[in-house]
This record gives C-alpha cells, sequence and structure tokens, in this order.
C-alpha cells in the first residue's frame, strides 16, 4: 500500500472509470489547493462541469463559460498549464478577475486536457491564498489531466461509436490506428479513441473513418490549430 | 515452369515449411510463406489463409497481397461463401464458376466477380476431427483445378495443418485455440505496424507490408516481433 500522495490521487483515478463526477477529487488530495474542478468544452464537446469538490470551484468553471475568458480557456488554446499565482494582481482576463472578487481566491491553475488535436476541456485548480506550484507538482497534474482526458473521452464516444464487429471492418480501423498513431507520435490506445472520437463527432462509423485516413483523406495533426476533429 | 524445377520447388517448399517448423515459429509468417508458395507454385492468381477464433469465425490471417480489395473477398467468403462452407463441412469446395454459383453467395460473388475472381477452390486445413481454418486458391479465369495443383496444395495444406496441430491432442483443443487466437491477434499488431509504416514512407499497405516482411526476414525475427517494435516506435522502416 503506498502513502506517496500522487500514487494515491493516481490509483484513485484508475479507478474512477464511469463515475466520471468523481475526477476532480484526486486533484485536492496530492496539491497544495483548495478547490478543483473538470470541465468539458471547447470544439468537441459541449461546456459542461464535469466534477468539482465543492461550489466555489464550479463557480469559478461557470464564470469562465458564460464571460468566455478565462485561464481554462488560454490552457485548453495553447495547450500549456496557466499559473496565476495571484489573481488580485491579475491583468489578464479583466471581466472574469473583476467577477470572482468576492470568491475569495488567492490563486488559480487550469490545465488543458486534450489528446492529440482533439480538445477536451480543463481542469481548474484554485488556492484561498497566493502561491505557485512546484515544477514536480506540476508535471504531477500534467500526467493526472492524461488520465482524466482519457476517461473523459471514453466516456463520451464508448457509446455513440461503437467499435466496428465485422472482421474485415476491424481491419481497416487497426491500419488506419497505425496511420494514426504514425501522424501523432502516439499509443495506438490513443490512435483508437482520436477516430473513435472523429466518428462521433460525425456521425459516421468508425470503419467509413478509417476509410478516410487509409485513403489519405483525413490526416490528424498533433497541433492545436490542426484539423478540427 | 517446367516439370522437373516445379517439383524441385514444391520439394523446396515442404522443406521450408518444415524447417519452419522445427525451428520455432511464428504462425502468421508460416502461413504467409504457405499463401506465396501457393501463388508460385499453382495454377492459381490469389491465396489465402483464414482461421477460426473464439468464436468459431473465420479471419483472414495471411494472403497474397494485402491490397484491402482481396482481404474483403475472403471475408465476404468467410461469413457466406466456397470458404466458410468448406469450414463447416470440414471437405474441399470447388466453385469452378463464380457467375454461375452467383445466387448462393450474392455478397462475395458480386465482389469477387468485380474483382476479376472467376474460380475459387477451398480447401479446409484440418487433421483427423480437428479443423483450424481454411485454404483458399483463386483464380481469374473459370475453370477446376488441374489434378496435380489439388494434390500439391492440399499437400501444402497439410503440412502446414500438421505444423500447427503438432505434438497436440484433440484434447489440447483450448491450447490450439489459444495459439490461432494469438495468431490473429498478432495480425491486429501487424495491421497497426502496416499503417505505421503506410504513413511514415507514404506507401500502400501492400507495399508497407513487403517492407515489414523483407524486415523480419532478414533479421530472422518474428513478424509479429517487428510489428510490434514499429508499433512502439522502436523501430522506423
Amino acid at each position: 500500500m503506498t502513502t506517496d500522495p500522487f500514487r494515491v490521487a493516481s490509483d484513485a483515478l484508475s479507478g474512477t472509470e464511469g463515475q466520471i463526477s468523481e475526477l476532480a477529487r484526486p486533484f485536492v488530495r496530492f496539491l497544495p489547493v483548495s478547490g478543483a474542478s473538470v470541465s468539458t468544452f471547447g470544439t468537441f464537446l459541449s461546456a459542461e462541469t464535469i466534477s468539482a469538490t465543492d461550489a466555489r470551484a464550479g463557480r469559478i468553471d461557470e464564470l469562465q463559460f458564460d464571460l468566455g475568458e478565462g485561464p481554462c480557456w488560454d490552457a485548453l488554446s495553447t495547450r500549456r498549464p496557466v499559473l496565476e499565482t495571484d489573481v488580485a494582481s491579475s491583468a489578464e482576463w479583466p471581466a472574469f478577475t473583476r467577477a470572482i472578487q468576492g470568491e475569495n481566491v488567492g490563486a488559480i491553475f487550469a490545465f488543458p486536457l486534450a489528446i492529440g488535436p482533439l480538445e477536451i476541456g480543463a481542469v481548474d485548480l484554485y488556492s484561498d491564498r497566493p502561491g505557485s506550484l512546484t515544477p514536480e507538482q506540476q508535471e504531477q497534474t500534467v500526467a493526472l489531466s492524461a488520465i482524466v482526458s482519457r476517461i473523459l473521452l471514453r466516456h463520451a464516444v464508448a457509446d455513440v461509436a461503437p467499435s466496428p464487429t465485422s472482421t474485415f471492418s476491424r481491419r481497416l480501423v487497426h491500419q488506419a490506428t497505425g496511420m494514426v498513431l504514425a501522424q501523432l507520435d502516439t499509443t495506438p490506445e490513443d490512435a483508437y479513441l482520436v477516430i473513435q472520437a472523429r466518428a462521433f463527432s460525425e456521425s459516421r462509423t468508425m470503419r467509413d473513418i478509417a476509410e478516410d485516413i487509409i485513403e489519405r483523406r483525413i490526416t490528424f495533426s498533433a497541433l492545436p490549430d490542426g484539423e478540427a476533429p | 515452369m517446367n516439370e522437373t524445377s516445379r517439383t524441385e520447388r514444391l520439394f523446396e517448399a515442404f522443406a521450408t515449411l518444415a524447417d519452419t517448423l522445427v525451428v520455432g515459429y511464428d504462425v502468421v509468417e508460416l502461413l504467409q510463406s504457405l499463401v506465396d508458395f501457393c501463388q508460385e507454385l499453382l495454377d492459381i492468381d490469389s491465396a489465402g489463409i483464414l482461421l477460426a477464433n473464439v468464436r468459431d469465425e473465420l479471419e483472414v490471417v495471411a494472403s497474397t497481397s494485402e491490397a484491402n480489395t482481396l482481404v474483403e473477398i475472403m471475408q465476404l467468403d468467410a461469413d457466406a461463401g466456397p470458404c466458410m462452407l468448406s469450414f463447416r463441412t470440414r471437405a474441399v469446395v470447388s466453385v469452378p464458376d463464380v457467375d454461375v454459383d452467383a445466387d448462393r453467395w450474392p455478397a462475395f460473388s458480386a465482389t469477387a466477380l468485380a474483382q476479376g475472381i472467376h474460380s475459387v477452390y477451398a480447401i479446409p486445413l484440418r487433421l483427423r476431427e480437428t479443423t483450424i481454418g481454411t485454404l483458399n486458391l483463386m483464380r481469374n479465369e473459370p475453370g477446376e483445378l488441374n489434378t496435380q495443383d489439388v494434390r500439391a496444395a492440399q499437400a501444402l495444406a497439410d503440412v502446414a495443418t500438421i505444423g500447427i496441430l503438432q505434438e497436440r491432442t484433440t484434447r489440447d483443443a483450448i491450447a490450439i485455440r489459444d495459439q490461432l487466437q494469438n495468431a490473429l491477434s498478432s495480425r491486429v499488431v501487424i495491421e497497426q505496424a502496416k499503417g505505421v509504416v503506410a504513413e511514415t514512407r507514404g506507401v500502400s499497405m501492400d507495399a508497407a507490408f513487403a517492407r515489414i516482411r523483407s524486415h523480419a526476414r532478414s533479421r530472422q525475427t518474428p513478424l509479429s516481433v517487428v510489428a510490434r517494435q514499429l508499433v512502439s516506435g522502436e523501430l522506423r522502416l
């Protein structure tokens, strides 16, 4: 039984499959933050708070959605963590900063949720007092965010873009998976998810998408500004 | 090919298959060699092997062309066609004119004819009570396969079957199934690896497979191992 808080958190996440309302909790177990939220938004999934450890975390998300600005938007569009170590003195997001004045928030950290070209959403972390995260804590948050991205994507697409049942279709999907994993420099599992997500977003079958990939009518790029899903 | 050199090549084919079995072998590689020999030595245009998976459905595990058109034909054949019939009845099924039998297997016949395949000969891969799959020989013109070719094909199929089932009795049915399922699973990684090479080299699936195979051969490494290395990024071709 491990006592390393990061391990505990990451094990908790791996067991969260199916209960996505619990996704935010592991982050507060190993980070010096007061609350966390996990939300989906962007080009692919609708804007929604999936999990929040407390009401304030939920409101921080909601304000950013309503105002169309804030650290979570920047994190996803740049695909980099955004660390606002002192919200009171921040000039980045005037409307958002004004709106959360009454919330007593010292620092906000936003981490992007994405898989290859797919925008999933962001993890928002806040702390009562100003402060930052160590490089190690940032690295660990990025690692947990990657797990959260996969759980959310699987959850979103599993029912609507089922795996192909015919042997020949599966073969095409395997070939396409190989092409996508080379395009995105990723694993077969993630490449498969990317194909599944594309099928989901276009209401087509995985075999259809696979054929387009094999015929090079669809290519994927890992850049955020690449082809939209 | 004259009769003497054909006999010699056939002998070499058996020797090669036997070698593959002695050295410790990769089922996919063994079956790939088998279809290649068939194409070289018999009066046919294409060949493929299908193995039964754990659900007793036939899946293409080796074929003379990796072009998806040929694979699709054989897969349709496996659902409803001479190949499926041969597997179920455990007997040779000869369709000398696909056009004549078109009503019997509409999906298979239409696709086969569209690709210029006019006759099919399906041989069960069978040893005593155990049937593990089928060998399919296809020709671009109608007509029966000549007697010599029938015998040669049967012999090649038997060697491969015995090889796969060697030292196993039917009591080991589960072990055999596991082994065949492994072969089919390694086909998944091989398909992914074809995609990787097709993408990085900008070539067709067929050309990608040829590259993977020639690398596997020159390094004497099983296809499935090379495929795994390509998918994990350890190897680039």
